[in-house]
């Protein structure tokens, strides 16, 4: 009879993936995306552009509160600062598109050392703050900086060609999503089982045991501050070009607050959580208008005149929610599944 | 010379309702240990039910001033004891992420219960004009720079002598040895959010005195962030007048500077403010020893 999954060896405890049916499904899973824009049509298919876009800052932002467990509420700070390096790089200067990833990512990364060496020092919530702080500072720092960004009116953005390739297709732009998805997810696990992540993890656990074992703490959260700004970037980037207009407006505040939601509803310091937690969010709005609009009409109507305001509402009460009643969210919950259907009819 | 201190005189007057709702940050953290993000928010809702009250029961002053602090008192203890008190012992990171859920809701519920239109609040008072020398400043300015005196020495005097403020101070300072004096700290922590409901839902119902109430007015809370950062998270008094210095500082940025300037004067300061004393100026340095 099986009665757990027993790890003999350190080396058991770092792998990537722990048994060969995760290969296979995985092998599915990529399978069934590359697939996917065959199928769908253009208007599931914006969804799935939409969850792999934002899995990709997701991942990013679990770096920093999922392992290093600090709160950012200026994540969209980032996501703007990525998506105006890409549009001034490759619509302004005209840089082949690569740069103009490569500026998506260091830029906010740069960003990120300015904000980030100050408030790191200290402990608790001041990072929550500084970051907010930020986020309203770039959004002016933007609108006054006109001779770049041209201020108020944004720049737009042309889907990328690269190695020959172009995106101009839904389909061809979704592969391109689905490649910095992908590699932003492995990037992520293999910096979880390195020396790097277990510090983070330590840091989140117990900072205090993490010093005193020797991890330099100011260096490490800001490492994890400026690896997380750099994924963000990289996903205001992608979004930019799936509005084809990057301009302040196009990121609002709520945007910080939906990947807060994200983490906490896939469950923290996970990047199957990361994962989940996107799917189900921006599925969210989309799948609560359904059930609405099966009772009445005005209900639907309701949700075409304060969707933004519905949206907000939905993300706040999903929050908490979650916190109170499922703490380690989704992940949390298939965890206790798997252990249910292994050891049943035992309780453990 | 005459801009300057007009600049001054209005500085003092937005940076009093910053201090109102600095200090309601400051009473919520002496008390309960938490950042309550959702503090803006609530200093709207106020002000949104006083507007409400002033159109339909009576535009006497003392009914919807003793309206809104009833109001503000029941929104403080119904989210205390609904939304807060469950979280009771968990982490302060999901305590906080709470409050930030909490703030989304009803920065939305404005839309919904209210609309989306800016407002006056027009009681008949705090508008006409008195000119002082060769400048004019509103009644309503003056009102709220007074109340904000006020209101810091009841508040020193609350915490000095009376036995509830002491409570106060006992569970701020350790919440299990309090307990074990036959304190109640769940009681401590529903007044501190009625407390701080109250004071921040005052600098709410003077900001729709002298300006208009509308959705955007939960940005209050962002613009008191800087003053109880300056003042110290857990000084209720530097709270308050950590809000004038960075009402005038706002005002001066903006007047000299432009008025991109004045939008994020504030939030460069509590960034400087980390970087040379992170615990504010009246706030107490946290030691720790390994």
């Amino acid at each position: 009879m099986r009665t757990g999954d027993f790890k003999q060896t350190y080396g058991e405890l770092v792998t990537l993936v722990d048994s060969p049916p995760v290969w296979l499904w995985s092998a599915v899973l990529v399978a069934a995306l590359i697939v996917a824009p065959f199928v769908l049509n253009s208007y599931a298919l914006s969804f799935l552009m939409t969850i792999l876009i934002t899995a990709v800052g997701a991942l990013g932002l679990n770096i920093l509160t999922g392992y290093t467990g600090l709160i950012s509420l200026g994540h969209v700070g980032f996501l703007v600062t990525g998506a105006y390096a890409y549009a001034v790089l490759v619509s302004k200067y005209h840089m082949p598109p690569l740069v103009g990833f490569f500026g998506a990512g260091v830029v906010p990364a740069l960003a990120s050392l300015i904000v980030g060496a100050p408030s790191l020092r200290l402990k608790g919530l001041y990072l929550a703050i500084t970051t907010l702080a930020f986020s309203f500072i770039i959004n002016t720092v933007i609108l006054e900086a006109r001779w770049l960004t041209n201020g108020a009116r944004g720049i737009s953005v042309q889907r990328p060609e690269i190695f020959g390739l172009s995106s101009d297709s839904d389909a061809a732009f979704t592969y391109l999503c689905l490649g910095f998805a992908v590699l932003t997810l492995i990037a992520t696990l293999n910096i979880r089982r390195s020396r790097v992540g277990r510090a983070f993890v330590a840091i989140r656990d117990n900072d205090t045991a993490a010093r005193v074992m020797g991890i330099n703490l100011h260096a490490y959260k800001l490492f994890a501050f400026v690896t997380s700004a750099f994924f963000t970037g990289l996903s205001g980037a992608l979004y930019g070009i799936y509005l084809s207009f990057v301009s302040v407006e196009g990121f609002p505040f709520l945007l910080s607050i939906e990947a807060l939601a994200i983490l906490i509803v896939g469950g923290l310091g996970s990047a199957l959580g990361a994962v989940l937690g996107t799917v189900l969010i921006v599925l969210l709005p989309e799948a609560t208008r359904m059930v609405f609009s099966l009772f009445s009409a005005q209900m639907d109507a309701l949700f075409s005149t304060g969707a933004q305001e519905l949206k907000s509402m939905l993300y706040g009460l999903v929050i908490i929610l979650f916190l109170r009643f499922q703490p380690r969210g989704l992940v949390g919950a298939w965890h206790d599944i798997r252990r249910l259907w292994v050891n049943w009819p035992l309780r453990y | 010379m005459q801009y300057l201190i007009q600049l001054l005189v209005s500085g003092l007057a937005i940076g009093a309702i910053y201090g109102l709702i600095a200090m309601g940050f400051a009473v919520i953290y002496k008390s309960t240990g938490l950042v309550n993000f959702a503090q803006g928010e609530m200093t709207m809702i106020t002000a949104y039910i006083a507007w409400t009250i002033s159109t339909t029961v009576s535009g006497n002053v003392f009914v919807v001033a003793l309206g809104a602090i009833l109001a503000a008192v029941v929104l403080g203890l119904v989210i205390e004891r609904v939304v807060m008190r469950p979280m009771l012992g968990e982490p302060v990171f999901a305590t906080v992420m709470v409050t930030i859920g909490l703030a989304v809701i009803l920065r939305s519920s404005i839309n919904f219960i209210w609309d989306a239109y800016p407002h006056g609040l027009d009681i008949g008072v705090g508008r006409t004009i008195v000119r002082i020398g060769p400048i004019g400043v509103r009644t309503g300015q003056i009102a709220v720079i007074v109340t904000l005196l006020l209101l810091l020495a009841a508040i020193w005097a609350f915490f000095r002598y009376s036995k509830i403020g002491v409570a106060m101070r006992a569970v701020a300072a350790d919440d299990r040895t309090a307990l074990l004096m036959g304190i109640s700290a769940t009681r401590i922590h529903a007044l501190a959010w009625a407390a701080s409901s109250v004071i921040a839902g005052i600098g709410g119902v003077f900001f729709a005195l002298s300006y208009d109430l509308s959705p955007a007015m939960f940005q209050l809370g962002l613009k008191a962030f800087p003053a109880t950062i300056l003042g110290g998270l857990d000084a209720v008094l530097g709270s308050g007048l950590g809000g004038l210095l960075i009402g005038v500082t706002e005002n001066l940025a903006g007047g000299y500077l432009g008025s991109g300037m004045k939008e994020v004067a504030g939030f460069a300061m509590i960034i400087v403010v980390l970087m040379v004393r992170p615990f504010g100026i009246f706030g107490e340095r946290d030691i720790e020893r390994v």
